[in-house]
């Protein structure tokens, strides 16, 4: 989780710590704005567009003009489906939250780096919830796992977990929001006059927020902690600026000598500051944390299948035309070896003469596209 | 066959011979160490271990080479080895050297009885040579400290080396007892010496030993002590608890909560330390006996990680239904992998703060360039 960072410094304890979740591959690599999320989204999905349109125009000239491509909204429409069916999938197998949060999370990461017209989500959303299950050490067995699925194989499963593995950065440690719910649990504890019934219930709501919070964007935008905070200050506003105040004052125990300087980058913002950061997060969990029409995103979906890339559907022109090249590559590949080969043998060497430069063909078997 | 005589031979009481008295001739390897103790036998000799007992080799293949009589025929033989290093049943010996001095039947070297040994290794070649160095070593015995520079010592390792040599393989045996002669002349006070610090050591070694053995035993009593000490305890409180709840017309679960407390109390105040005291000066002890430096712990890698530690505090005790079925486990098979629930009490609560503060990014960054690069060219070669 805290794989290597950028450096933290030598052993002598003067050096400026790094806080942990700094040192994520959460807070590094999939941390983001919201421009940045959309810009994303929208040229991935402008690429996706032109290379699909080309597939199609060589399959048949003219034949991209009467179809209607997704745009990015479409797409995260379709997902965030898919995000809902994770859920469901969950509460059959029992899996436990955690299982859950982070098979959300890989679906979202893997489409800021692949689009839906490539990889149906139907079939990601299982690899990713199935990768999730071992990365979070819930372990269930393929077939077990396949075969409480209608109408798939294990090997639709393994198909794509090398791609979803690699589309994720191998980055698969995550931080919940809902562990940071736990904690806020746990911690508020400790103020005094505080009535059990009273943060148990706030407890409760605040989960339900947490986990409509999945259906959004925040956690590529917001600290688990922060999301958390805006769950709770939904369920009870007077209990969550109260926890926030007790964090933002001095603590009643002297602070340790050993305490180590106060590393974040900006200064610690007052408790205000930090309510006013979670308001957008609040709208936004409202406003988007709920399960989309599935009416709207049937529709998406029909038209999603006249517009999947053709090099991606078995049995296309295109998937065969591909797949004739890249055999064709091969087979030109296996001819040479074979020609080098048979001449070694003539010239008496069967391990060829001696090493050197006059081969710098790429053998390489990973020179396809 | 031998499941059953095993299993009565067993239940009568009699020693089973492991190893097949069937399989003959080629090796004797597998079927062999069988260890006898002889020491209520009059031969000495043969090579010690360092306990004192002397273990005799012995074979179910065994066959005097005199009286040509093997085990087969007489399963009390046993086989003694000459000062020549030949080997001969103890009838023969009996038989051929009662009267005195004779020749040896295979080298015709004159023998006496009481120059028999046992045989301790199933190589006569390596009984001989551990015979020889013993005798080498008793006098040849300078150490580094003796000689002014290095060249010299190693130069007197090597004509110790020499002669062992020489007295193993028979070359020049009269020159070389002539020179062993010359050097036990020349050096008698520095063997004298020697042989008295070795002795010396070797004694102090010993000491060593028992103190460390006494130290052993004591801790393991000490050990012992404890645990009944705190198994009282424990039937006590559970005495006091039962009472306690029949008396009192409180309520029970607070009572309950209460003497647990108290338990956890007296628990944490005994930590221990004589066992640690102990364990040191052991560790002395082993210094004193070594030169060795210690060993300073290698510390790969430098923890610099700020983990929230000023930002909250951990109580004892939360009222947690997550964590509820883990702490009620008694048999503690939930825990039984290393699980600790204020470890992730803690984990919790660290995830609960780490990043508070953090600002959300605003616009579109051109950072991270190399990673979002990465990754795309990783996903387009797979695609």
């Amino acid at each position: 989780m805290t794989a290597a960072v950028s450096t933290p410094g030598a052993s002598s304890s003067t050096v400026e710590k790094v806080p942990l979740y700094q040192g994520s591959t959460q807070y590094r690599h999939w941390r983001f704005s919201p421009e940045e999320l959309v810009h994303t989204r929208v040229s991935l999905n402008a690429a996706a567009v032109r290379v699909i349109k080309d597939a199609f125009e060589a399959d048949s000239l003219g034949s991209s003009t009467a179809v209607a491509f997704l745009d990015a909204n479409e797409e995260n429409l379709l997902v965030k489906l898919y995000i809902g069916k994770v859920s469901q999938l969950c509460g059959h197998f029992r899996f436990p939250e955690e299982v859950e949060a982070t098979a959300v999370s890989y679906l979202k990461r893997f489409y800021l780096k692949n689009t839906v017209m490539d990889w149906h989500p139907k079939n990601v959303m299982l690899t990713a919830l199935f990768l999730a299950t071992k990365t979070t050490n819930h372990p269930i067995s393929l077939e077990a796992y396949a075969h409480h699925i209608p109408k798939t194989a294990p090997s639709d499963v393994l198909e794509l977990e090398f791609l979803v593995a690699q589309s994720l950065g191998f980055d698969f440690a995550i931080w919940h929001a809902h562990k940071a719910l736990w904690g806020i649990w746990l911690d508020i504890q400790t103020l005094p006059d505080i009535r059990m019934d009273e943060l148990r219930d706030a407890y409760d709501v605040a989960l339900k927020h947490v986990r409509e919070s999945r259906l959004t964007d925040a956690e590529l935008i917001y600290t688990p902690s922060q999301i958390a905070l805006t769950c709770f200050s939904l369920a009870s506003p007077s209990l969550a600026s109260a926890w926030v105040r007790s964090k933002h004052t001095p603590p009643a125990s002297p602070p340790t000598p050993t305490s180590p300087p106060t590393p974040t980058s900006p200064s610690p913002i007052p408790e205000t500051d930090i309510l006013e950061l979670i308001e957008p997060i609040k709208s936004m969990i409202l406003q988007y944390g709920t399960m989309p029409d599935v009416e709207a995103v049937r529709e998406v979906d029909r038209r999603l299948r006249l517009c999947k890339n053709p090099e991606k559907i078995v049995g296309s022109n295109a998937y065969n035309r591909k797949l004739e090249a890249k055999e064709r590559k091969a087979a030109e590949k296996r001819a040479r070896k074979a020609a080098l080969a048979r001449k070694a043998m003539e010239e008496g060497d069967p391990f060829g003469d001696t090493i050197g430069p006059q081969d710098l063909d790429d053998d390489d078997d990973d020179d396809d596209d | 066959m031998s499941s059953r005589t095993t299993a009565s031979g067993w239940l009568r009481g009699t020693t089973i011979r492991k190893g097949g008295a069937s399989s003959s001739s080629n090796s004797t390897r597998h079927t062999t160490p069988q260890v006898q103790s002889t020491s209520s036998t009059i031969f000495g000799g043969g090579v010690k271990d360092p306990s004192g007992r002397t273990s005799e080799y012995f074979s179910m293949d065994d066959q005097c080479p005199v009286c040509k009589s093997d085990r087969y025929l007489n399963p009390k033989l046993r086989l003694l080895v000459s000062a020549c290093y030949h080997k001969m049943c103890e009838s023969c010996i009996d038989r051929l050297f009662t009267l005195g001095p004779a020749p040896c039947p295979i080298c015709n070297k004159i023998l006496r009885k009481l120059a028999f040994t046992p045989q301790t290794f199933e190589d006569l070649g390596v009984e001989k040579e551990v015979a020889v160095r013993r005798r080498i070593a008793k006098d040849f015995n300078k150490h580094r400290e003796d000689f002014p520079d290095l060249r010299s010592y190693n130069d007197y390792l090597e004509e110790v080396e020499d002669i062992t040599f020489n007295l193993i393989n028979d070359i020049d045996i009269p020159e070389t007892e002539a020179r062993i002669a010359q050097y036990k002349i020349e050096n008698a006070a520095v063997i004298e010496l020697n042989a008295q610090r070795d002795e010396q050591y070797a004694q102090y070694l010993k000491e060593q030993e028992e103190a460390d053995r006494l130290e052993r035993e004591h801790r393991a009593s000490e050990l012992r002590r404890l645990e009944q000490e705190e198994q009282d305890e424990k039937e006590q409180s559970r005495q006091a608890i039962i009472d306690k709840l029949e008396t009192s017309d409180k309520d029970a679960i607070k009572l309950v909560a209460r003497s647990r407390a108290e338990a956890l109390k007296r628990a944490s105040a005994k930590t221990t330390t004589p066992a640690f005291q102990s364990s040191s000066r052991l560790l002395r002890s082993r210094a004193a006996q070594s030169t060795v430096i210690p060993d300073v712990p290698h510390v790969p890698l430098q923890d610099d990680w700020y983990a929230y530690e000023d930002m909250f505090t951990m109580r004892s005790n939360y009222d947690d239904p997550i964590s509820e079925a883990v702490r009620k486990d008694r048999e503690g098979i939930m825990r039984a992998g290393g699980y600790v629930v204020e470890e992730a009490w803690e984990r919790a609560l660290r995830s609960a703060v780490a990043g508070l503060d953090i600002p959300p990014l605003q616009g579109i960054r051109s950072a991270d360039p190399e990673v979002l690069q990465e990754t795309n060219t990783a996903v387009a070669a797979v695609s």
